[in-house]
Parts: C-alpha cells; structure tokens; sequence
C-alpha cells in the first residue's frame, strides 16, 4: 500500500512526460487514487497501529525502511487530498492563466517527495526527499516567468544552502555513530559536542527551509511570485516537510538536556514569527504577499507548540503542533485559491483591487472569509482546535501569563489582517469591476478546504486521540 | 412528547432560521418573492416549534442534543426554563423586525446577502440561548459576531465601514478573552452542563485565585457585547447601521447576548454560593451600576435620536446584569424580566426611529417637533416605549423596575435603590422633552425629506405594523403582569428552579 503511494506519482510523472497531452488528467487520476489508498492506509493504521516495511526485502539496516504511523498517514491523506483539490482548480483554470505545461509532472514528483518523507525514518533518505522536494518547489516557482526569476533563484540558492547544512549534520553523526536509522540511532544517542553540534547545524538548514522566523526572508517572495495553485501547494505543505523533520530530530534524537536547552528557543522563535510575521501581514499592500506573510506567522503557532512540547514534554502540545499544521495546510490552501481566483478576474496585484469584492465575487470572498476564521482560531474551525489545546496544555501548566497574553495578542493580530480584507470586501463605494464574468467552479474548489477546516471539529475526538499519543 | 422530538427540537429551532438563511445567499436580487416567503416560512415554523418547546418545558420536560466536540465539552444544546426565555424573546421579535426589515429595505440593492446574514445572525442567537455548556455557547457568541458584522457595514460607506472595524476590535478582543477565560475553567473543572446552583463548588477550595482570574477573564469577555463601562464603545458608532439592524442588536442579538451570558455565568456556572465565597458579586454590581449612571447621562447630551438610544440602551441592560449580581431571587425576577421587557420596549423605540428617518427624514431631537401631528401612531408608539424606559406603570418597564427596587431591599443595598432613583430621574429628563417636542410644540419648518410610503396610513403599512405590535406587546406584558401568560411569570419559574437547590 505504501510502496502503491511511491509508485503512482512517479509513474505518473514518467508518462507525462512521454504524453504531454494527456498530462492534466493523468494528475487527477493519479491523486485521486492515492487520496483513496491514503485513505484506507488511514484506517489500516488506526485500526491495526502503526506499519512497517522494508524495500526490496533487503534485511534491515540495509533496506530502505518505511514507517507510516497514523500521524504520517494522516499527512498523506492531507498531501494527497490537496493536490488532487489544487489539480481540479489548475484544470480549472490553466487556459485562462496560461500555466505552464512543467507544471502537471512537477507537482507529481512534489506529491512523491512528500510522500516518502512523511513515510521515511532514515537520515538520509529523509535529505533525499527534502532535496527532491526543493528542486521540484523551486522549478514549480519558475513557471511563472521572468518576473519570478529573482526569488525562485533566491529561493533555490537558500534551499540548497539549507540542505547543506542538513547533510554536514548527517555527515557528522555518521562518523560518530554509524547508523543513519533514527530509532536505532536514538538507542546510542549520547549528548556531547559533538551531536549537539550535528543537531544544532541540522536545525538550521531546517529553519531556513521550512522559512522559521528568523530565515524566513525567501518565502514571501517565493510564495508570492509563484501561480496560485502552485503557492497554495508551497504554503500548504512543502514547508511542513523541514519542519517535520525537524520535530523528528529533537523528539526522538535529542537528549532531554539538549532538547530543554533548545526548547525556549524555538518558543521565542515562534513568538517572533507570530508577532512580526502578523504586523508584516497587516502592513504589505500587496494580496498575495499578505497570505504569504500570514504562513510565516502561522508557522510560528508549530514552533512555538514544539517548544513548548519540549520544555513541559505535555502531549496536547504535540496535538496542537500537528492540529496546527493540519488546519493551516487547509486554510492556507483556501486562502491562496480565493486570492488568486479574485486577483485573477479583478485584474490586479494589490489588496486594493480586493475592494467590494464581497458583491463582485461572493463566492471567493467567502472562502477567504472561512479560512480566514480558523487562521485567526474562532470557533468552531480547525485552528480553534488547535488554540485550544495550546491554551489547555498553558493552563494546566499554570504561571505561563506571559505565553497565554503573547497568544491573545498574535490572535487579534491575525483577526486584523483577516478583517482587513474582509471590510475592505465590504465597501460598496467603488467596487473594482471584474475584468471577465467571475468563473464559479474555481471558486468553489477554493471553498471546499475552507469548509473542510471547518469540518474538522466534527472529528476533533478521534483526531485530538490519535495526534495526542502518537506526539510523533 | 417522544424521545424523538425531544432530542432534535433545539437543533430544528436553529435549523429553521439557518436553512432558509443559506438558501437566500443563493437567490438572485430579483426573486423577491421566493424570498419573503422563505423568510416569513422559517419564522413562522421557528415560532411553532418554540411554542411546542415552552409548553412542554412549562410542563418539566428537558430538551437535550449533544454532538461529540472537544474532549470534556460536547456540542450541547439544550431547553430549559431560562435558554427559553431568550429564545421567546428572539423568535418573536425576529418576527417584527423581518417585517420590518422587508419593509424597510424596499427597493434597495444587495438585499439577497442583507435577509441571508439577517437570518444567520438569529440562528447564532437562538443558538447562544440554547447552548448546553461554556463552550457551545463560546461557539455560537463568535458565529453572532461574524454574522451581525456584515449587517453593520451592510450600507458599505465610509463610515460604516469605520463602525464595522471598530465593532469587530472590540467584539473580537472580547471574543478572544472570552476564550481565555473559559479556556482555563474548562482545565480546572472540563465543561459540564449548566446547572442550577453552578458546578465550580467541587474545586472551589485551593482555586480561588485561578477561579476568580477566570471569572474576571469571562466578565470582560462578555462585558463587551453586554456594554459594560470601559468596554462599551463600539455601540453608539455602530448606530450607522439600517434601522432594523440597530434594533436587532439593541434588543435581541448582540447586546442581550452579552447580558444572557453573564446571567447563565452567574447562576449556571459559578452559583450563588461560590459567588458568595469568592465574594465576585460586589465589583460587578458596582460595574454595572456605573454604567447604569454613566448610560443615562451621556444620553442627556445626544442630539441625534438613535444615538440617545444607544447610550440610553447602555444604560438599561445594565439593569439586567447589576438584579443577577445582586444574587437575591426578587432582583434576579427583576433582571430576567428585564431582558425581555427592555428587549421590546428598545425594539419599539428604533423602530420609530426609523420610521421617522425613513418617512419624514428626521434624525435630529429638533427635528421632530409637532411629529406627532404628521405620525400619530408611531410618535404614540415612541412615546409608549419611553414611558415604559422610565419605568411608568402600567408600562412593563416599571414592572422590572419594581422588582429591581424590592430586590435591592431585600439584600440590603439600599445605595442601590438611590441609583435606579437617579437613573430614573435622567431617563425621564431624556425622553420626556422628546415626549413633548412630539406632542405639544408646533412644526418647526418642513420636514427634511419627505416621503409618500402609503396613501392610507403615515407610512409603509410594513413599517408601522411591527411598531403597533410591538408598543402593545410592551403594554400588555405591563397589565396582565400577573397572568401565567407574562415573561414575568415565566421569570419566576426560572428562579424558583434556580434557587430550588438550596
């Protein structure tokens, strides 16, 4: 079943190639299976705990080992899911934004990279997936022409800087110890200097790759500049790879004395990130660029959840981290669909060109209207669920004011630069007028993940359960 | 009644405003008939199904619906004596005010996404009256906050969209605060249920800190929409909105949300006893007085008709928090009742507000000098529904008053009474030179901008029949007081259960 999710993006890519017409449908279908198989792998796991296999019967230590607990099924589900959602909208659409044909077999081979990261346990299979990944997102970017040119170069120079990084830390680690498993790697895990240093070099070529305050400064161009579908992928889930790598690192590697060390800092990071994510989210003019901001300080919400996971080692921390990723992968989704589509037919970057949008284009409004509700945690959508358990896990530790007023502020901070596009939707002075009639299919495929964070709460029991015990 | 009924009755009350509301969003602006059938559909089966609920909760019936949310704190819905107060209250007046609202809106644009949000923003009420725990209700009061704001900025201009900013800092803090608040009793207690005579008792000792911190978190929470003193001033600039929206959130939506949450806090929640033992009820008596005071005379000086009534409501739903925070039974009859009676008598006094902005294009106190010339029926209405403000028998404000007075003596708070003395004399100094304009003083000039709405009557009949019913409603629940049929019998009946336990 694991091998089947591998096996058909990359075939799929492989005969896009050869058959460039039929390329858009070969993504549907290729998505729409894998959503299927995901989703069975989903109740296998949380039927029968998590699998494992090795490639090619090879004996282990040799082999490449696969592990699908449910949170990695889980994010399967979720990758897959999505870019079947973001393929119907590029099928959608691809005429009239003239997208490149590159794109159909390179979202594949991002849906392939993904994949095998979510599923790999191994140092350096785990680099092989986050290299795939990055040069996929960085030629995704390019597709949009000349003027993308500058960041996806920016972005690709930093990602290749990143992976460096990552790869010296895995050097270094196996000259020490030998084994680039990680479970069997934890078994011999000493804290010196030298697996601190490992650590330390590892986390920041993950930083900079999953854009974690304060080496964030490539995604708002990157993320801007790129096609709309192709940013919804991006914010959605290609930063979540790095970073779950590195909660795999500092969770199951790092000794409880590193792991303490590092814990305040990840939580100041993610405060930052919130903080002056949020106000350059408030203050760009620019609509794209305001939903690109708006990831960074998202992701802050994940960085500070795992500082918190490590100082305190409480499980609903490690549910709000991954609740978080999971509701913002949807809601971002949303987000950069609705945009796109509005900035689309109004004819115009700016969040200006937004103004009465709520009569012109109702519909994608909405959708960012919805997903904008659980990026700011209101009730009852995917991002209160995760709120909520980052506020439960603070309570219940008791004297953590500081952390629970930081939340307050970074939630009315969110709220402001939501409602900032919302009320200026609303001005029915001089509403921008759309360039060609509003097309509907596209804007519902924005709403659907809008809806869908929103659905989430329905399985906020099941879900809380699963990501509580698994921490990872 | 089965167990059937029993279960999705809540459910099908929020149903019955939600589902009509989503199919309107879909309707084109010219379907004007599918969409005042569809409107006027769901309120009259919201009314029938509400009616079936009061009989048989009168009757001891429970109602319960619960759907799996948060770990310790399900989705609960639920009908009890007191969530059926606020739903009466709601259900019929959303019936006025769609009428109204039909009326009011002839002929202007955008009036498929105004019924649409007009209907979700009641569904979230009936909702937040029905609510079964903290959370539920959490839920519904921020969907109330994002459906009444497309209704404030619904007017799209410049200045409504700087009331709608404004009403959304301060409803999202508050929102948020909220939150915080109920976020840390459900990790000292989880969620349960309301009850009588409160849950936090078991944790009480050890706590208090904590309790107390969460307490004060909750209050300012809902101190926002309740226009509690420091956190009220969203709700004069939010005057900008259409007529029946002003009226909406005055009198059912927004304000008594608010009010109706700190009740449920108080008596639900925390309890008498634990408000006693942490001694909480003090300072928010004192909150609620000042606003009282502080309403009225800000009121004074208003020129403008509607936002006199702004600070004028302030000032009057603070009535209903300070007879719940005086923990007495005979002040909380007083308080619950005014959340009915105030609800109706404020209802009426924007309603003829808009009415005279709509048909004579009055908005200044000046202005309606020898109004009730041209408008009888409506300057009668107004003038009904300011006497009731002032608390005039047989009015069915002065019943709420009364009780508030006897509530006050009975918990020896005789300062208390000094203050409704002194609210009163400024309610009276507010209205009764409009009363008086209206009435005695000759028409000054012409009128601003005059409309012909009706040859028969003084105005659209759709505008001045809800004004009639409503000014009747207000008259009745005065003189027949006594009847088992009042809100005030029924407010009785909630505190006898409330204060059975003990």
């Amino acid at each position: 079943m694991m091998v089947l999710l591998l096996v058909l993006p990359l075939l799929g890519a492989l005969l896009m190639l050869l058959w460039p017409k039929v390329a858009p449908l070969l993504t549907l279908l290729t998505a729409a299976v894998c959503s299927l198989v995901a989703l069975q792998l989903v109740s296998r796991v949380s039927e029968q705990g998590s699998l494992q296999i090795l490639l090619a019967g090879w004996p282990s230590g040799l082999a490449i080992s696969l592990e699908a607990n449910s949170l990695s099924s889980l994010l399967i589900l979720l990758t897959t899911v999505l870019q079947l959602l973001v393929a119907l909208y590029a099928v959608a659409t691809y005429r009239r934004d003239k997208l490149g044909a590159g794109f159909w077999p390179l979202s594949s081979l991002l849906q392939l990279g993904l994949t095998a990261l979510w599923l790999s346990r191994d140092l350096f299979n785990l680099y092989v997936c986050l290299e795939l990944l990055g040069i996929a997102a960085v030629a995704l970017v390019s597709l949009s022409g000349d003027k993308a040119i500058k960041p996806a170069l920016n972005y690709l120079l930093l990602s290749l800087f990143g992976s460096l990084c990552y790869l010296l830390g895995v050097a270094m680690l196996y000259g020490a110890y030998g084994v680039l498993d990680i479970s069997a790697l934890a078994l011999q895990w000493q804290a010196n200097l030298l697996s601190s240093a490992a650590l330390v070099l590892m986390t920041l070529g993950l930083m900079l790759k999953a854009a974690l305050w304060p080496l964030h400064a490539w995604l708002p161009a990157a993320h801007a500049a790129a096609p709309a579908p192709v940013s919804a992928l991006l914010s959605a889930l290609v930063v979540k790879g790095p970073l779950f790598i590195l909660c795999l690192l500092w969770l199951q590697l790092a000794a409880t004395t590193q792991a303490q060390a590092m814990a305040p800092l990840f939580s100041f990071c993610g405060l930052a990130a919130l903080l002056l994510g949020g106000i350059a989210a408030l203050r760009t003019p620019l609509a794209k660029n305001m939903v690109a901001y708006s990831t960074v300080a998202q992701l802050g919400y994940a960085t500070l959840a795992l500082g918190l996971l490590l100082q305190f080692n409480q499980p609903l921390f490690a549910a709000a981290l991954w609740l978080f990723v999971l509701a913002h992968a949807l809601a971002k989704a949303a987000c950069f669909l609705a945009i796109g589509e509005m900035t689309a037919t109004l004819g115009g970057k700016r969040l200006n060109t937004l103004k009465g949008a709520s009569q012109t284009m109702p519909l994608a409004m909405f959708a960012f209207a919805v997903a904008g509700g659980s990026l700011i945690g209101l009730p009852p959508s995917g991002g209160f669920l995760a709120k909520w358990a980052l506020l439960q896990g603070l309570w219940l530790q008791g004297d953590q004011l500081l952390y629970l007023l930081a939340i307050v502020v970074v939630t009315l901070l969110s709220a402001a630069y939501v409602f900032r596009v919302v009320a200026l939707a609303f001005d029915r002075a001089k509403p921008v007028k759309p360039d060609f009639a509003p097309h509907i299919v596209p804007q519902w495929l924005a709403l659907l993940p809008a809806l869908a964070v929103w659905a989430m709460t329905l399985y906020s029991e099941p879900l809380l359960r699963l990501l509580k015990q698994e921490g990872l | 009644m089965s167990p059937f009924w029993q279960q999705y009755l809540p459910l099908a009350i929020i149903l019955s405003s939600l589902l009509p509301g989503l199919i309107i969003f879909t309707l084109k602006e010219t379907q004007v008939k599918l969409r005042i059938s569809l409107n006027l559909l769901g309120v009259s089966i919201k009314l029938v199904l509400v009616l079936l609920m009061w009989q048989a909760v009168k009757a001891g019936q429970q109602f319960y619906f619960s759907l799996p949310f948060l770990p310790g704190a399900d989705l609960v819905l639920q009908g009890d004596a007191l969530s059926l107060l606020f739903v009466v209250l709601s259900s019929v007046l959303w019936l006025a005010t769609t009428i109204y609202a039909i009326g009011y809106l002839e002929h202007s644009p955008l009036r498929s996404r105004f019924f649409g949000y007009f209907s979700l923003c009641v569904s979230a009420t009936v909702g937040l009256a029905l609510a079964g725990n903290l959370v539920t209700f959490l839920l519904f009061y921020e969907l109330l906050t994002l459906a009444t704001f497309p209704l404030v900025v619904h007017r799209g201009t410049a200045e409504s969209l700087a009331a709608g900013r404004k009403y959304l800092a301060y409803t999202l803090s508050g929102g948020v605060i909220l939150m915080l608040g109920v976020a840390l009793l459900h990790s000292l207690v989880q969620s349960p249920l309301f009850t009588p005579g409160g849950y936090v008792a078991a944790v009480l000792s050890g706590n208090e800190g904590l309790l107390m911190l969460a307490f004060a978190l909750m209050i300012t929470g809902l101190g926002v929409k309740a226009a509690l003193l420091p956190l009220h001033g969203w709700l004069p600039q939010a005057m900008v909105a259409p007529a029946p929206v002003s009226a909406l959130l005055h009198a059912v939506a927004v304000v008594k949300a608010g009010a109706f949450g700190i009740i449920r806090l108080v008596y639900d929640v925390f309890g008498v006893e634990s408000m006693y033992a942490l001694q909480l009820a003090q300072p928010l008596m004192l909150l609620a007085a000042a606003t009282i005071l502080y309403g009225s005379w800000r009121a004074l000086a208003q020129q403008d008709i509607k936002r006199r009534l702004a600070y004028s409501t302030i000032s009057q739903v603070s009535y209903i928090t300070l007879g719940v925070a005086m923990l007495g039974p005979l002040a909380a009859v007083g308080g619950l009742v005014h959340l009915v009676h105030q609800g109706v008598m404020k209802i009426t006094l924007f309603f003829c507000a808009g009415n005279f902005a709509e048909t004579l294009g009055i908005h200044k106190i000046r202005e309606l000098n020898g109004v009730g010339r041209r408008m009888p029926i409506t300057a009668m209405a107004f003038t009904l529904g300011a006497l009731g403000m002032i608390g005039v028998p047989p009015t069915a404000g002065f019943i709420s008053k009364w009780y508030l007075g006897l509530g006050a003596a009975e918990v020896e708070q005789p300062w208390l009474i000094l203050v409704f003395a002194l609210s009163g004399l400024m309610n009276a100094a507010y209205f009764l030179p409009v009363i008086y304009r209206m009435w005695f003083l000759p028409q000054s000039g012409p009128w601003p901008a005059e409309q012909r709405l009706s040859n028969r009557f003084e105005t659209h009949w759709m505008l001045l029949f809800p004004v009639i019913f409503t000014a009747i409603l207000l008259v009745l629940m005065g003189v027949f007081a006594g009847t088992e049929l009042s809100p005030l019998s029924w407010a009785q009946l909630i505190v006898e259960r409330e204060f059975r336990h003990d």
